[in-house]
């Protein structure tokens, strides 16, 4: 079956052409989201990029590099506040290294907020224009399988799917889907399978999207309508809508607007 | 009673400086849906975070911080938006027993999706909103407010404008009868014993000693060294050395009043006195604990400028110096950089921030409010890699 991709340069090609507007630090999550608003890019919330010591500084770095670099990405902007422990600079330098499609701003050089909003909505836009989304076939899937849910139907998939040639990641680490997802995307898949826990509800990644299985449990029948596929579902109808989705049928937790970023710690905040 | 604060009630005797209705997720796939709702409707504010109800060693500190957020008397009404599992159960009934003003529960499981989720939370959102407006301010005592000292972005400044500055304004409020709390502990590091000097008893003393010495140790058992993280690199560009040096200037904020106790994280503010809580020097982690204790406002001193607000809580924003307050004046609601400048005393700029905090606290919207700057962190103490 074709696969529709898009190609981005040296992040590899992806499923999904969104671009990344990345907040460094918790500070600039509010800016980052107005400037994605108005141009229709994609960003999320989230607590970290400041008061890290220890392995998390590199932790949390690659992390935010490991976002950047996803091959479902089409370019970046880097929003920081300036005086954080993970400085924008220099990640977007590291960023730079293998894309020229990422810029970056800084709030307390920038005006304030409306100064950084508008420079940023600016600066997103010439990205935008200058990286127009090239169409490809996407030769070969990488997919993640988060198996929150031991459930028996994946190796009948993992096995047709690798018979196929598809690449496959499965996360099965952690109970918590978040954490799966986290380390999936460091991995570079370009769609995610979850199979949450049966206390745990449909859940997504902001870049990736995410097809939700369900389970038999009573918290996924009730929540039914949140999944993608019911406990029944075959392995062919699953694979149907890998295919389905690869090819830009929305996941519902994309529908939404769902998904988040949800990267693990070693040490306290100081 | 003062004739110049005006709150309102509350149903458990507290006092509110807003009336927020506030829609908490209390699982973070619902964070999505519970931004849709505030988004949509006349008001409400939200907050989205990354806590998937998972039980480990944070579990107390996560329920507390979610139940203290959920019923912070600046909520006029919490509406939790729950997939109803023991630990969000749990949230919901310890908010109730701290005394949480009104609550509503919208369990997806039962409502049967988000879309549905989505659609009851805006009709009871904007109800409840039509609710707040027929509310009105009355006559407050001082112990009505509970301040929070917050500084972040520090420079070579705060410890000399913007830090004392604060400090006036809180020796006011104790004074009055207002409670005011000091928090960050890895900026008193250094510090410590000063402030341990001015407790009530020699016991408040030694907690004070203690509560810097067990942060100290639990950082040293992980065999890391603080510097690189504190003082930051933003504060050593701003002109700050050591730790030692940025803790001497954060200490200031606390004025010269006696501290009357020391809080755990979160722990509930009593309604007067100064006290000092063990908090984390990130800045929303720490707001995010002020909010959880029932602390209604916040005076944040900052030398580099951030935007950085709470949901919940008026957060004034105090400039240090003359430079940063021009160059980003949307972040700024006064300039204590005209003490450095020769322009105005000390006292003077602790008196404007005293009238400010009692203009915000009637009602005058901080620019971190109208800038909706609704951030929130959860504090863990424990590696969430390895689970």
């Amino acid at each position: 079956m074709s696969m529709r991709g898009f190609d981005h340069g040296n992040r590899g090609i992806g499923v999904r052409d969104h671009q990344l507007i990345l907040p460094s630090v918790v500070c600039s999550t509010r800016v980052s989201s107005r400037i994605a608003k108005e141009i229709g890019a994609i960003t999320f919330a989230h607590q970290h990029g400041c008061g890290f010591i220890g392995n998390d500084v590199g932790r949390i770095t690659d992390y935010f590099a490991a976002l950047a670099n996803h091959p479902n990405v089409s370019s970046t902007l880097v929003v920081g506040l300036g005086c954080e422990t993970i400085q924008g600079n220099e990640l977007a330098d590291k960023l730079l290294a293998k894309n020229k499609s990422t810029n970056y701003l800084v709030t307390q050089e920038s005006g304030g907020v409306q100064g950084t909003v508008d420079t940023g909505v600016a600066a997103a836009k010439a990205l935008r224009d200058f990286y127009q989304p090239t169409e490809v076939v996407l030769p070969r899937l990488h997919l993640g399988i988060d198996l929150s849910n031991d459930d028996l139907k994946v190796y009948e998939i993992v096995s047709a799917l690798t018979n196929v040639g598809v690449d496959i990641s499965v996360a099965a680490t952690h109970k918590n889907s978040g954490l799966n997802f986290s380390d999936l995307m460091e991995a570079g898949v370009h769609v995610i399978l979850s199979f949450p826990d049966g206390n745990q509800p449909a859940s997504g990644f902001p870049l990736i999207p995410t097809i939700n299985v369900a389970s038999d449990s009573p918290l996924h029948l009730a929540l039914s309508d949140d999944f993608d596929l019911s406990a029944g579902a075959t392995s062919e109808e699953i694979m149907e809508k890998i295919y389905s989705v690869i090819n830009g049928e929305l996941t519902k937790v994309e529908a939404i607007g769902a998904g988040e970023i949800i990267a693990g710690r070693e040490v306290r905040s100081v | 009673m003062s004739d110049q604060l005006k709150a309102f009630t509350r149903a458990d005797g507290r006092w509110g400086l807003r009336n927020h209705v506030l829609i908490l997720p209390l699982h973070s796939a619902l964070s999505a849906t519970a931004r849709k709702i505030a988004d949509e409707s006349d008001g409400a504010v939200a907050v989205s975070h990354d806590w998937s109800g998972e039980v480990d060693a944070d579990f107390n500190r996560i329920i507390k911080t979610f139940s203290g957020f959920a019923a912070n008397p600046n909520n006029y009404a919490t509406v939790f938006i729950t997939i109803g599992t023991p630990g969000e159960l749990l949230i919901i009934d310890t908010a109730k027993k701290l005394g949480i003003n009104k609550a509503e529960v919208l369990n997806v499981a039962e409502l049967g999706s988000m879309g549905k989720i989505a659609n009851a939370g805006l009709r009871i959102a904007n109800s409840l909103l039509k609710e707040v407006k027929t509310q009105t301010r009355i006559s407050a005592p001082w112990s009505a407010l509970a301040l929070g000292q917050e500084c972040g972005g520090s420079d070579a400044l705060s410890g000399i404008t913007a830090n004392p500055a604060l400090g006036v304004a809180s020796d006011r409020l104790v004074e009055l009868g207002s409670a005011s709390v000091l928090g960050e502990t890895t900026e008193i590091l250094g510090a410590e014993h000063l402030l341990a000097a001015r407790a009530i008893t020699p016991e408040i003393g030694a907690q004070i000693i203690e509560t810097v010495a067990r942060y100290e140790r639990s950082i040293n058992y992980e065999g890391i060294d603080m510097r690189g993280a504190q003082p930051s690199r933003g504060n050593i560009e701003g002109g700050l050395t050591t730790l030692e040096e940025k803790s001497l200037g954060a200490a200031k904020k606390a004025g010269n009043a006696q501290f009357s106790g020391v809080l755990e994280y979160a722990d509930q503010v009593p309604r007067s006195g100064l006290y000092f809580m063990d908090t984390p020097g990130h800045d929303t982690e720490q707001l995010t604990g002020f909010a959880a204790a029932g602390i209604n406002i916040v005076v944040f001193t900052t030398g580099r400028g951030t935007p950085t607000g709470s949901a919940i809580m008026p957060t004034i924003k105090v400039a240090t110096n003359t430079t940063m307050a021009t160059a980003i004046p949307d972040l700024i609601d006064l300039n204590a950089g005209t003490i450095a400048d020769g322009v105005k005393t000390l006292s003077e700029v602790g008196g404007e921030l005293f009238d400010l905090i009692l203009a915000v606290a009637n009602g005058q919207i901080t620019k971190a409010e109208r800038g909706l700057h609704h951030e929130f962190s959860l504090s863990r103490m424990y590696n969430t890699v390895i689970k």
